[in-house]
C-alpha cells in the first residue's frame, strides 16, 4: 500500500513538472517584462506583499507602454527571494537569465537588494529599489536606483523637527543595534542634531537593544537619570512601542521620535495610550496629497483592495510608474538606455512626491511628519528636502 | 577487482571534471550559480556531517563558524577603497584598513580563525552531551552573531559588507569541495577515523579501550569548524555581500536538512543531499509562477514550492528514515545488477530493521 502511495506521489510530482511546461512565447516582440524581486515568503513577507500590491495596482491602471509608436504590454515576472540572502542572489540571477526581464523592481529589505545588486549590474539591467533605505544599496552600483528617501535625509528631518518644533537642547538615542536601518538613522540624526545645536555633547547617550527584546528597563533607567528633552528611537514597531510603554510607566515624559517603520497599526495596538504623541517621519499620507497622483492612488487602491493603503504600497506604485516614465523618455526598450533615462530623472511626479535622482541614484524628495493622536496617525507637516 | 575499481575511479573523476568544465563553459550564469552553490553546500554539509553523523555530536552552531570564516576572508581580501566605501558610519579599525591578502591565503586564515573559535567553544561545550550540547552550541553561535553585530568598527555591524571580491569561481568552489570530500574520506579511513566512529557508537566502550574521548571530540569539532569557516568564506565571496542576520539559525537548519536528507554518517549522502536540495529548490520555482494546467489555473502562489518541497522531504523521511544513503557509502558494487535488483525488491520488516542497525 505504502509503495503504491509512494509511486502515485512521484508520478504526480513528475506530472506537475511536465504539466507546467512553459507556454509557447506568444508574440514575444510586443511584451516587455518587469522583474518583481520581493520577499513573498519568510520573515519579510508582509513588506514584500505590500509593495507587490502597489505594483499590481499600477499595472492594472497602466498595463502598456508605447515606444516608437509600438504598444508593448507589460508583464510582471515575480521572483520570491524568501527573505534569505543566498536565495535572493539566486532569484535575482533567475530574473536576469531565465525570465530575461528588462528591468527589476524591489526588494523590500536592503540586504536582499544588496545580494542581487552585483548580478543586475553585471547583466546591465536597471533595478529600482522601492523602500530599501540602506545607503550601500545604490552606492557604487550604477544600475541600482530607488524611489524612497534614505537614512541620512530621514535622520536629518527628525533632527530638525527635534530642534525646531520640540525645541530640544539635548537628546538620547535608543537604537536597535541588529537593524541596519535603525543604526543608520541614529547616526545621521546624531550628526545633524549636534550640528543644529552647535553642541558636540547634545546627544547624551546612545543606548542599544536587540531585535525581539522585551524588557528595556536597563536602558530606560539610564534615560531617566539623563532627563533628555527628546528621545529618538528608530526601530521595529513592536520593540519601539514596548519601549515607549515602559518609558511612560517609569514616568519618563520626554517626547519620542521615530522613523517610517512606526507607521503601522500594530504600533498603536501594542503601545495603546502610551504611544499618543509619538512623532515619526513617513513616506506618504493618505489625507495630504503630495502630487495630483496621490489622490488617484488612494482612490484606486481602495477600489481594488477595499482598504486604505498602508506602508510601502505607494512606493511599489511609484517604482512601476518611474519605470514606465523612463522607458518613454528613453524611447527604447534597451535596458542600458532605460538605465540612462532613470539616472536622468528630474521632477518625476509619483504618488509619494516628486522624485529627483542624484548622482548615486537616490531621490531627493519630501518627507511627511505624522503624530499619533487618538489612536490614529495624524498628518502634521511636510518637510521639503 | 581493485585494479578495475582504480580504472573506474579515474574514469569517474575525468567525467566529473569534464562535466564541471562543460557546465562552466556552456551553461548560463544562473545554472552556473546553482552548480557552484551546490559545491559550497557540499563543503558545509560534509563539515556538519563529521560532527553529527560521524562523531555523534549534535551541534547547532554551524552558522556561527561560517560567519567567522566569511567575515575574516571578506575583510582580508577587500581593497582599502572598498573598505572605506562600506564603513561609512564608523571608520574601520586602523590596523585592518590597508590589509589586503591574496585570496587563497585569506581563505586559509578564515578557516583557521573559525577552527580557533571552534576550539574556544568546543573545549567547554563538549563536556556536555546530546541536547545540552545542541543548546550550548546554538547559544555560542548566537553570541558570535551578536558580537559581529556590535563590533561596528570591525565588521560594519548591522549594515553588512558589500562589494566583496567575487573569487568563488566554479573551479575554486568545486576544487574546495573535492578537497573537503577527499580529506574526510581519508580521515575516516584512518585509524583516527575509527576512533571517531567508536566514540559515536559507544563512548564508554571507547574510553575503556583507551581512547581519549574528550580529545577526539574536540579534534572533530575543530576540523568541522575549519571547513565551516572555509564554506562560509566561499559563500561570502560568491554572493559578494554578507551581514550578521544572514548567519542565523535557519542557515544551520538548511545544512542540517541536507545532512539528514543525504544520510547522517554518509559522505556520499551529504554530497548527493547538497546537490539535490540546492537544485530542487530552484527547479521547483516554477510552482510560484502563474500556472496553466489543463484543468487548474493559478495566478501564481508564492510559497507553493516550499510546500511541495516539504512534501517531498516528508516522503523521503517516511520511506527512508536514515536518509537517502543511510550510513552507506558509494561503491561500485552498489551499481551492479544484483545490488540494484535487491534495492528495488521490497524488504521484510525484520530484515530492514536488522540492516538498519549499526
Amino acid at each position: 500500500m505504502k509503495r503504491i502511495l509512494g509511486i502515485i506521489a512521484i508520478a504526480l510530482a513528475i506530472a506537475l513538472l511536465f504539466g507546467c511546461a512553459k507556454p509557447a512565447d506568444k508574440a514575444a516582440s510586443t511584451v516587455i517584462k518587469f522583474g518583481v524581486f520581493e520577499p513573498l515568503t519568510g520573515a519579510n513577507a508582509a513588506g514584500g506583499a505590500e509593495e507587490l500590491d502597489g505594483i499590481r495596482l499600477a499595472q492594472g491602471l497602466y498595463p502598456t507602454v508605447t515606444v516608437g509608436g509600438k504598444v508593448y504590454t507589460i508583464e510582471l515576472a515575480i521572483a520570491d527571494n524568501k527573505s534569505d540572502k543566498v536565495e535572493a542572489a539566486n532569484a535575482g540571477q533567475r530574473l536576469v537569465d531565465s525570465d530575461k526581464v528588462t528591468l527589476v523592481l524591489g526588494s523590500w529589505g536592503s540586504s536582499l537588494s544588496m545580494a542581487a545588486g552585483p548580478i543586475f549590474e553585471a547583466a546591465k539591467i536597471p533595478a529600482i529599489a522601492l523602500s530599501a533605505t540602506n545607503v550601500l544599496v545604490t552606492k557604487d552600483n550604477p544600475y541600482y536606483f530607488r524611489v524612497c528617501f534614505l537614512d541620512p535625509f530621514q535622520g536629518t528631518v527628525m533632527a530638525n523637527y527635534a530642534f525646531k518644533n520640540v525645541q530640544a537642547k539635548n537628546a538620547v538615542i535608543i537604537r536597535e543595534v541588529t537593524n541596519d536601518y535603525s543604526v543608520g538613522l541614529a547616526k545621521f540624526f546624531a550628526d545633524s542634531f549636534k550640528g543644529l545645536t552647535g553642541n558636540p555633547d547634545a546627544i547624551l547617550a546612545e543606548l542599544n537593544y536587540q531585535t525581539n527584546d522585551q524588557d528595556f528597563s536597563a536602558q530606560l533607567t539610564r534615560v531617566k537619570t539623563l532627563k533628555p528633552d527628546v528621545i529618538f528611537a528608530p526601530g521595529n514597531y513592536t520593540e519601539s512601542a514596548l519601549i515607549i510603554k515602559q518609558a511612560r510607566e517609569l514616568g519618563i515624559t520626554a517626547p519620542f521620535l521615530g522613523g517610517d517603520t512606526w507607521e503601522i497599526n500594530e504600533f498603536i495596538q501594542v503601545g495603546r495610550q502610551a504611544v499618543e504623541g509619538a512623532v515619526m517621519s513617513a513616506f506618504f499620507d493618505n489625507d495630504a496629497p503630495l502630487t495630483p497622483l496621490s489622490g488617484v492612488f488612494v482612490t484606486e487602491y481602495q477600489k481594488k483592495y477595499g482598504k486604505l493603503p498602508s506602508g510601502t504600497a505607494v512606493l511599489g506604485f511609484d517604482g512601476y510608474l518611474l519605470a514606465i516614465d523612463a522607458i518613454k523618455r528613453a524611447d527604447s526598450i534597451d535596458p542600458i538606455k532605460i538605465r540612462d533615462a532613470i539616472a536622468a530623472t528630474k521632477g518625476f511626479e509619483g504618488a509619494a512626491g516628486v522624485v529627483n535622482l542624484d548622482v548615486n541614484g537616490d531621490p531627493i524628495k519630501s518627507a511627511v511628519i505624522k503624530e499619533v493622536k487618538d489612536g490614529k496617525f495624524v498628518y502634521k507637516t511636510t518637510v521639503a528636502p | 577487482m581493485n585494479k578495475k575499481n582504480t580504472i573506474r575511479a579515474v574514469v569517474a573523476l575525468t567525467v566529473g571534471v569534464a562535466i564541471i568544465a562543460i557546465g562552466d563553459a556552456f551553461l548560463g550564469p544562473f545554472a552556473v550559480r546553482i552548480l557552484n552553490l551546490s559545491a559550497i553546500y557540499i563543503i558545509l554539509a560534509l563539515s556538519l556531517n563529521l560532527l553529527n553523523g560521524f562523531t555523534g555530536l549534535f551541534s547547532l552552531g554551524h552558522a556561527g563558524f561560517m560567519a567567522v570564516g566569511a567575515y575574516v576572508s571578506a575583510l582580508l581580501t577587500m581593497t582599502p577603497a572598498q573598505k572605506s566605501m562600506n564603513f561609512f558610519l564608523t571608520p574601520i579599525v586602523p590596523w585592518l584598513d590597508t590589509v589586503q591578502l591574496p585570496f587563497i591565503v585569506a581563505l586559509i586564515i578564515a578557516g583557521l580563525c573559525a577552527a580557533f573559535v571552534g576550539l574556544l567553544i568546543g573545549a567547554p561545550a563538549l563536556r556536555l552531551r546530546d541536547d545540552y550540547l545542541a543548546i550550548a552550541t546554538l547559544g555560542f553561535a548566537e553570541i558570535i552573531r551578536v558580537l559581529i553585530t556590535n563590533a561596528q568598527s570591525l565588521t560594519n555591524g548591522a549594515q553588512g559588507l558589500k562589494a566583496i571580491p567575487k573569487y568563488s569561481t566554479t573551479w575554486v568552489v568545486w576544487g574546495a569541495a573535492a578537497i573537503a570530500a577527499l580529506f574526510l574520506v581519508m580521515l575516516l579511513r584512518s585509524s583516527y577515523g575509527r576512533t571517531i566512529k567508536a566514540v559515536r557508537d559507544d563512548e564508554i566502550a571507547a574510553e575503556a579501550m583507551g581512547v581519549n574521548v574528550f580529545r577526539v571530540k574536540v579534534t572533530s569539532f575543530v576540523i568541522s569548524s575549519f571547513w565551516a569557516g572555509i564554506g562560509g568564506a566561499l559563500l561570502g565571496h560568491m554572493i559578494t555581500t554578507i551581514d550578521p542576520k544572514m548567519f542565523n539559525l535557519i542557515l544551520t537548519f538548511n545544512i542540517l536538512l541536507i545532512v539528514v536528507l543525504g544520510g547522517n554518517g554518509s559522505i556520499t549522502g551529504s554530497v548527493l543531499g547538497a546537490i539535490i536540495v540546492t537544485v530542487l529548490m530552484e527547479a521547483l520555482r516554477f510552482l510560484d509562477m502563474p500556472m496553466n494546467l489543463v484543468f487548474i489555473k493559478t495566478q501564481g502562489l508564492p510559497g507553493l514550492r516550499m510546500v511541495i518541497f516539504s512534501i517531498l522531504l516528508m516522503i523521503v523521511v517516511l520511506y527512508r528514515q536514515r536518509g537517502l544513503m543511510g550510513t552507506k557509502e558509494f561503491s561500485w558494487d552498489m551499481l551492479s545488477a544484483k545490488a540494484l535488483l535487491a534495492a528495488l525488491k521490497p524488504k521484510k520488516r525484520g530484515e530492514r530493521a536488522r540492516k538498519g542497525g549499526r
